[in-house]
């Protein structure tokens, strides 16, 4: 609307300022301008005058031609408006509609609409036939509108402007939709400086902090909060207060900060949450939801990550041809001319430089001649290297964890051999991935194969390291039961032995209550395993933001500034400026991500703090990476999907579904904290909200469902549904690569013909299919009225050439016919005599509108197949 | 200079742009004509940052200028404008005989073409190719690595072997990608 009356207003001023200017001139001329179609001794006069006029204008040196031209095309001017009324539906524009111009229109819809009557008599073939008789129907439902009186006419404007809006809003709500892309323009950015597999990175870890969101949403929503709001408060019993002995410290930084004191006695762990079967006055089942969403986490996460990776595979198999001309594109099409800001340009300019870089890896990739028996060799031989190290490194971490144990249990161990696990590891870590890279080398693969094979070894080291983490942990926790047999006794003596000592004195009052600091209490392995978890993520976020801030900018800092007093070059040098370490990043973002799942059921405030990480990490990462680092010596394009990524996740995944289900199967949850406690298994709480909550029935049909004689043949048949859906997606697979063939094959078959035969059209062989040799009588005719009825003014007497050759090339005779006009021009040369020579066939004066029938089909003849 | 309402219908006709568009950029016109005498130097257009951020601006600014002139009048502008005028919807139907508007895509690509065709031998040569690339990337690539860019591009164009892209291997090339879309100034709108 704005934009409109902008449009407007501007109008309004420059045809003031002409007003002023050229007062009178101005109107005569306009007026002049709309008549111009009416005659052509008008315009001859016209052409005179306005040189005279002209001579006022010191630009225009006045040529007779040049003026002549303006008339035409002024003409063609108002022409052209009529056809394009809804590029300029303003109230201006419809005024400009002479007479003479609305009844030329309303001519034309009219035969337009003879046209669509008569279509059916008409010799072609049938597409023909339909893409003419939709162009006639589109120009009439345009025009027709236009033309009527009143209230048509205002509809018609009315809905001109509605289409004009709805075009805009739609243009308007793109903008929108792109603007709402979290991070979108700092991802392009990043993208247009480093390429594209460092901005695949960046996508990945949007597309983590989506998922996290959810997950994030589920738990609060679904678990802390309702906990919060209805559940007991703290101090109201055992699990919810912090213990007599650690009070005095539970507030200090250290405690807080090792996940201990108030912090452990908070709804952020498993431990706070009670075992009563509902709570507050909506009778939420705590303890069932709680399981519940424990479940859910894996089962979202599971369905996104599947979903997204076929998503993406189906992305990857659209666009696979037309890699013909990669450069040409780069080089022909790559600016944006539509780009009027520096900064954009800035980006499109890095963002070119990249995308050719890119496109040169591939070329020499693709173009790479060599001894290809000692590119396998040398291959085999980085992979025997590297399994080697994996090995070495896989035997390294076993011993360790093994000494470790026998550490532990001998009093007195020095600070390294307490140590000694983590030590290792972070070596291995350290030296382990530049290592591998070196070996890479050997390999010589494509950048984005390579980043491939490097993803994969580290994955494999970093294995290692979940693994000792997990044996640390399942040691931790079999302890931990251990203490609790113990503990579970002393608490029945020591509660039955407050109650005995309160009887003795008083028989009759009910014994005071038990300060619920003062009972003593179990180890509560789940919030040991929750805090383990908590802790680890949260000094991985600190070491890697730790290592960015070092490694990264304090370094480029060094580099960039001691550069001008130092003895070497240190830009070009040794230092230099650190390259964004990618498979680095992605593992990082994979691992953290595993052990948020499985740390999440223990801890539910983790995915909170994980989000926050991931938030963090964005705008940190995204300011490292365009302050500090430089692009990569060989920039290359990643793969058109982040599959790889996601399937380092799916394993991931699984891997971390592994332990959780573990400890919900098959250990006993702690009996005085946690949703569970009290009950044998934690998934009991499902038996239980069954029988109490549902009909009889339903617990009768779990119990029948819960049968292995019927879970069983369940999983074959899943298993079968499996094979039979993979048979089904490879045969599609297949013919879908045939039909691609088959396309390619096709198309090279038409360009081999469209060289040999280059003057064959369809319309040529139209008529060849009509002219059959005994009809061919009945169907000139036919023809030369087609032609007739088509395009009058082509038959326009020959005496009249010059207009008629003014009219024809101008752009107003084209504006004219066009619309309406099926016949390209060739038709004309193919067959010139029939149709300036030819007398009218009688049979054209036949009316038009005769009944479809038998008669059309006598311009055929016969039927034609 | 007011070259007034005249020039605008008549160019308004050349153009098939709207008469408001006209008017609007009759005034961007004037706005850039710092020497007001209603026609427009290469500094002028130096303003408009479309093109001042384009790598090929300068080539584009030539295409302004008739053979031999350093001054453009408001046609001369709109004319060449008229190039980067997006295509509407119902203007496709129609482009079927007759002289095709400015903005039609075979005039769009011939247009770009002249930008890449510098010594107007109607061919992209692998020197001119170079000087673009250059433009368009800067000291960031190698000469070496431009000249096998040059090549391939060629390699990939050229159909009959005379290592150089006509225009009708331009057009080839083209004949997928959106000119239409990529070769459109917003600001006509």
């Amino acid at each position: 609307d704005e934009e409109e009356e902008e449009e407007g207003k501007e109008e309004d001023g420059c045809s003031q300022q002409n007003r002023v200017s050229r007062g009178k001139n101005y109107q005569r001329e306009n007026s002049n301008g709309k008549k111009a179609g009416e005659e052509g001794s008008r315009q001859r006069e016209r052409g005179k005058k306005a040189p005279t006029k002209d001579q006022e204008e010191t630009e225009n040196k006045g040529k007779k031609t040049n003026k002549k031209e303006t008339v035409e095309d002024s003409q063609q001017k108002t022409d052209r408006k009529n056809s394009t009324t809804s590029a300029s539906s303003n109230s201006s524009d419809e005024e400009s509609l002479s007479e003479e111009e609305l009844a030329m229109l309303m001519e034309q819809v009219e035969q337009k609409k003879k046209l669509i009557s008569t279509m059916r008599n008409k010799p072609w073939k049938m597409v023909k036939k339909l893409s003419v008789l939709r162009e006639a129907q589109a120009f009439v439902e345009k025009f027709e509108g236009a033309l009527g009186k009143g209230k048509g006419k205002k509809l018609y404007a009315y809905k001109m402007m509605m289409a004009k809006k709805w075009v805009k809003f739609k243009r308007d709500f793109d903008n929108f939709k792109t603007q709402c892309i979290p991070w979108e323009m700092k991802i392009k950015e990043v993208e247009s400086h480093f390429g594209s597999s460092v901005a695949s990175y960046f996508i990945f870890l949007r597309w983590m902090y989506g998922v996290n969101l959810v997950l994030f949403g589920l738990i609060f929503g679904l678990v802390i909060i309702p906990e919060v709001l209805m559940g007991m408060p703290y101090g109201s019993m055992p699990r919810k207060t912090v213990p007599r002995a650690e009070q005095a410290t539970a507030m200090d930084f250290s405690v807080l900060w090792d996940f201990e004191g108030y912090i452990k006695y908070s709804a952020l762990f498993y431990g706070y949450y009670n075992n009563q079967r509902t709570i507050g006055w909506l009778k939420y089942r705590l303890p069932m939801a709680y399981f519940m969403v424990g479940i859910s986490i894996f089962g979202y996460s599971l369905m996104v990550v599947i979903r997204s990776m076929a998503r993406n595979a189906n992305e990857s198999t659209a666009d696979g041809d037309d890699n013909n001309f990669i450069f040409s594109w780069k080089m022909f099409t790559s600016w944006d001319y539509l780009i009027g800001n520096p900064e954009t340009a800035d980006n499109k300019f890095a963002s070119i430089t990249t995308s050719f870089k890119e496109s040169i890896v591939d070329e020499q990739e693709s173009n790479k001649d060599e001894n290809i028996h000692l590119r396998r060799f040398l291959r085999v031989l980085a992979n025997i290297l590297i399994i080697c190290c994996l090995c070495g490194s896989g035997y390294l971490i076993y011993f360790v964890v093994k000494r470790s144990q026998t550490f532990s249990k001998m009093q007195n161990v020095g600070w390294y051999e307490r140590n000694e696990v983590e030590i290792v590891m972070s070596l291995l870590g350290m030296f382990c991935p530049p290592l591998f890279e070196t070996i890479a080398a050997l390999e010589n693969y494509h950048p984005r194969i390579g980043l491939k094979w490097q993803l994969g070894r580290i994955f494999a080291l970093f294995l290692g390291n979940l693994y000792t983490f997990l044996l640390a942990l399942m040691d931790d926790v079999n302890e931990k039961l251990a203490e609790e047999d113990v503990v579970k006794n002393i608490t029945h003596w020591t509660l039955l032995g407050h109650h005995n000592s309160s009887v003795g004195n008083d028989s009759t009052a009910t014994p005071p209550p038990l300060d619920p600091a003062d009972v003593p209490r179990g180890p509560c392995w789940e919030t040991t395993v929750g805090i383990e978890f908590v802790r680890l993520t949260v000094s991985d976020i600190l070491v890697t933001f730790i290592t960015i801030l070092v490694g990264d900018f304090i370094r480029a800092c060094f580099v960039r500034f001691v550069n001008y007093c130092w003895c070497w070059d240190l830009e070009a040098g040794f230092p230099s400026y650190a390259e964004f370490d990618i498979s680095g990043n992605v593992l990082g973002l994979v691992f953290n991500q595993g052990m948020i799942w499985m740390g999440s059921f223990y801890a539910p405030g983790l995915v909170g703090i994980n989000v926050l990480r991931l938030l963090t990490s964005m705008y940190f990462q995204c300011w490292a990476v365009m302050t500090s680092n430089v692009p990569h010596e060989r920039v290359f394009k990643a793969s058109k999907s982040n599959n790889f990524y996601m399937g380092l996740l799916l394993l991931i995944l699984f891997l971390s579904l592994l332990p959780v289900a573990y400890t919900i199967m098959s250990l006993p949850p702690s009996f005085d904290c946690g949703p569970f406690s009290g009950k044998k298994r934690m998934y009991d709480v499902i038996q239980e909200t069954i029988e109490l909550d549902f009909p009889l029935f339903v617990a009768k049909i779990f119990s029948y469902v819960a049968n292995p004689g019927l879970i069983i043949p369940a999983i074959l048949l899943m298993v079968l549904a499996i094979y039979y859906l993979t048979a089904v997606a490879e045969a599609y697979q297949r013919a879908n690569a045939e039909l691609k063939k088959k396309m390619q094959l096709q198309r090279e078959e038409e360009k081999n013909k469209r060289n040999t035969k280059t003057s064959t059209n369809p319309m040529m062989e139209d008529l060849e299919d009509l002219l059959t040799p005994s009809t061919k009588s009945e169907s000139h005719p036919k023809q030369a009225e087609d032609k007739k009825t088509e395009c009058p003014p082509r038959t326009s007497p020959v005496g009249k050439q010059g207009k008629a050759a003014a009219l024809e090339s101008s752009p107003m005779a084209r504006g004219r016919e066009a619309a309406f006009t099926p016949l390209p021009p060739h038709v004309f040369m193919t067959q010139p005599p029939m149709l300036h020579v030819r007398v009218p066939y009688p049979g054209q004066l036949r009316p038009w509108g005769y009944p479809p029938g038998p008669v059309p089909r006598m311009g055929r003849g016969q039927p034609y197949y | 200079g007011n070259i007034g309402m005249l020039i605008c219908v008549s160019v308004v006709s050349f153009t098939s742009v709207s008469h408001s568009q006209i008017t609007r950029l009759y005034s961007r016109f004037t706005s850039l004509d710092k020497g007001e005498n209603g026609t427009l130097s290469r500094e002028d257009f130096q303003r408009i940052p479309e093109l001042a951020i384009n790598p090929l601006g300068d080539r584009i600014i030539n295409a302004f200028f008739p053979e031999g002139e350093d001054q453009v009048n408001f046609r001369g502008f709109m004319r060449t404008l008229a190039h980067f005028r997006p295509i509407e919807d119902n203007e496709k139907s129609k482009d079927q005989n007759g002289p095709e508007p400015l903005n039609s895509r075979s005039n769009k690509l011939h247009f770009a073409f002249r930008l890449y065709d510098l010594d107007k031998d109607d061919k992209i040569s692998r020197d001119e190719l170079l000087q673009v690339l250059r433009m368009m990337v800067g000291v960031n690539i190698s000469d070496e690595q431009l000249g096998s860019i040059a090549d391939r591009t060629i390699q990939e164009a050229d159909q009959d072997g005379d290592s150089a892209i006509s225009f009708a291997e331009f057009v080839k090339v083209l004949e997928k990608v959106d000119v239409e879309q990529k070769m459109s100034i917003r600001f006509l709108h």
